[in-house]
């Protein structure tokens, strides 16, 4: 296995009893390398990335994180090791409603229980890159759908991940938000020598990946 | 602090909110439920509690009875007064006899009692509404109010008293006339249907010659009555039977403890409800939630803590649900007397509570072992009402969750 890999995949399978969703999945994630999944809806592309994550347990194959293998590895271990792996970006925010915009960006930190004084200073400085300076102490319910998406898309920088897996996370945009909420995930992964997994429909967006990929007919193939 | 406790903070009292509307209702309705607990049993306590030294009052803390007359009086006497943790000892003798003033008669118990030696078992003086005890050895009785209101006596009236011993002797062809005491003085505790004659005297009406049928005894205070008796027993001849307060009152402190109990476990339904209502929205929070809880899987928690959010929510509305609670039972328990004379007074039934239920003043106890009880079921229930919520959170599969819309 080469180690140059964050994440690797090893002939994975996923079925749901009988019906199959993929088969001999195998590929793998770089070191700030930008990845992009295309495929239709229902071709299985957020159960692949939930897989990744290890949300979802394959049903054959093998996985590793770091060049470590994650199968059967006890759920608090893979629970822990995944808030250091990854920052999730999805397409509806999941921002949490009873929590402020700063508190809901300090939150992966506190499930990490890492949080300490100069996390805030990160968030603000965060907040300052994707233009919400000042919107520290807004409740959530009072952002515009773009604000939130970026709002999230910090949220998931927070833990400082390997890699940032972004599941559809411009699909309730209009264009003109979803280009600015494209462009800021890509430069924060850039700033961030994070690595990014996007999952989208929209091929603009995957041609700006380093690396592209369809699922389609249960098949994962490289786009060259 | 742990995420899941900060979170489950937080759903209740959410930033920029004071509390959640959820929070609001499941706390009052908790704190209604403590306060009910709370009061009924406070004031059954009271009741309870003024009953028993009502009883250890009039009654001493031991007594020591025989089934026949005991005549060795004196040294039964100086025995019991010279054993260890006995502080007054005062003989005693009764019987049934009927009493009549003008055309009314009635059947209290009479006891013949040793006047100054019985002051220092009961505070006899605590107990008198009206005349004094000056006269009493000089052909005086002592009645109890109910049988003082129901022959229509009054301090200074003069009734008669018959015993079983005049009418055997009447009947046997002798005329032997009833006896005449003067009403020295009135007392009220509120269950005793008992007069009080000299000692002598009624010796003298029921013909028991030097005979007394026992002995009230106060103890030092501190002793626990039911050891003394225990360690009567051990010395005292087996026709002779020394029986603590609490076991001579037991059918009593049985019906008491009954009643409190059996108050309390209907009154528990409240706080049922309001676990159930608590389990009740944590359920559907927990359905609301559902994609929330498949984020926290992604960001690196694990389903139990997730669980753990909805059992801490139910504890923290159980605690301070409790708290409230307490501290409003507290206050309502201080205004108990305004409170009940207002809601009398609106029901127009004022009068007729106090004069039937003497309730001019409501009686309420409790102590820290109360309080604590009552929080620690109201809070292990409201901990119940949020395990079942969690439950169904521990059965989510997060990838699922994530894709709930």
């Amino acid at each position: 296995m080469n180690d140059d890999y964050i994440v690797k995949l090893g002939n994975v399978r996923k079925t749901f009893g009988d019906f199959m969703v993929f088969d001999d999945v195998s590929f793998g994630i770089k070191r700030r390398e930008t990845v992009s999944i295309c495929g239709d809806s229902g071709s299985g592309k957020t159960t692949l990335v939930n897989v990744i994550g290890l949300l979802e347990q394959p049903t054959h194959g093998r996985i590793f994180w770091n060049g470590k293998s994650v199968i059967n590895q006890k759920m608090s271990y893979v629970a822990k090791l995944r808030s250091e792996m990854f920052g999730y970006i999805f397409q509806r925010c999941n921002l949490i409603l009873e929590l402020n915009v700063i508190e809901n960006l300090l939150f992966p930190r506190r499930i990490a229980d890492k949080i300490d004084s100069g996390d805030v200073a990160f968030a603000k400085k965060l907040l300052n890159q994707v233009k919400l300076d000042g919107f520290e102490e807004r409740n959530v319910s009072t952002l515009s759908g773009g604000e939130r998406q970026r709002v999230a898309a910090i949220r998931a920088m927070m833990n400082n991940p390997r890699v940032i897996i972004a599941d559809e996370p411009t699909g309730s945009l209009d264009e003109k938000s979803a280009n600015l909420v494209m462009d800021m995930i890509i430069n924060l992964c850039d700033t961030y020598d994070s690595s990014l997994l996007l999952i989208t429909h929209n091929p603009r967006f995957a041609q700006k990946m380093q690396t592209a990929y369809v699922l389609s007919n249960c098949t994962l193939t490289r786009v060259e | 602090m742990k995420w899941y406790v900060y979170l489950a903070l937080k759903q209740l009292f959410p930033t920029g909110k004071r509390i959640s509307f959820f929070a609001a209702m499941s706390i009052v309705g908790v704190a209604l439920g403590v306060v009910v607990l709370f009061v009924v049993q406070s004031v059954m306590e009271g009741f309870q509690y003024n009953i028993k030294k009502m009883i250890v009052d009039t009654q001493g803390d031991v007594r020591v009875d025989s089934k026949h007359m005991i005549f060795d009086v004196d040294k039964l006497e100086d025995f019991l007064r010279n054993f260890p943790g006995v502080a007054a000892v005062a003989r005693y003798a009764y019987g049934m006899m009927m009493l009549k003033y003008d055309d009314r008669t009635g059947f209290p118990t009479i006891k013949g009692v040793d006047i100054e030696n019985e002051a220092k078992v009961i505070d006899l003086r605590k107990f008198i509404k009206q005349g004094n005890l000056e006269n009493f050895n000089c052909g005086g009785i002592v009645l109890n109010d109910e049988m003082a209101r129901s022959v229509g006596a009054t301090v200074g009236s003069s009734v008669e008293v018959f015993s079983p011993k005049i009418v055997e002797e009447t009947s046997s062809g002798e005329i032997i006339l009833q006896r005449t005491f003067d009403v020295s003085a009135i007392y009220e505790t509120g269950y005793q249907n008992v007069a009080m004659i000299a000692i002598d005297t009624l010796q003298d009406l029921y013909g028991l010659g030097e005979g007394v049928h026992g002995f009230s005894l106060r103890l030092v205070p501190g002793v626990m009555p039911e050891k003394v008796a225990f360690e009567l027993n051990k010395d005292l001849p087996k026709e002779i039977v020394a029986m603590s307060w609490q076991e001579m009152n037991k059918g009593l402190m049985f019906a008491l403890q009954t009643e409190k109990a059996m108050m309390s476990l209907v009154l528990m339904f409240v706080l049922l409800i309001a676990a159930f209502s608590i389990a009740g929205s944590l359920l559907a929070s927990v359905i609301r939630k559902t994609r929330e809880i498949g984020l926290f899987s992604a960001l690196g928690g694990t389903v139990w803590q997730c669980a753990m959010c909805f059992v801490l929510q139910g504890a923290i509305i159980g605690i301070i649900g409790s708290f409230i609670g307490i501290i409003v039972g507290m206050v309502t328990l201080k205004f108990r007397n305004i409170i009940m004379v207002g809601f009398l007074r609106l029901c127009g039934v004022e009068d007729f509570m106090m004069k039937f239920y003497s309730f001019a003043n409501m009686p309420s106890r409790y102590g820290k072992g109360d309080v604590l009880t009552l929080v620690a079921f109201a809070v292990f229930l409201c901990c119940l009402a949020g395990v079942l919520p969690a439950l169904k959170v521990a059965k989510i599969n997060p990838a699922e969750a994530l894709r709930n819309e």
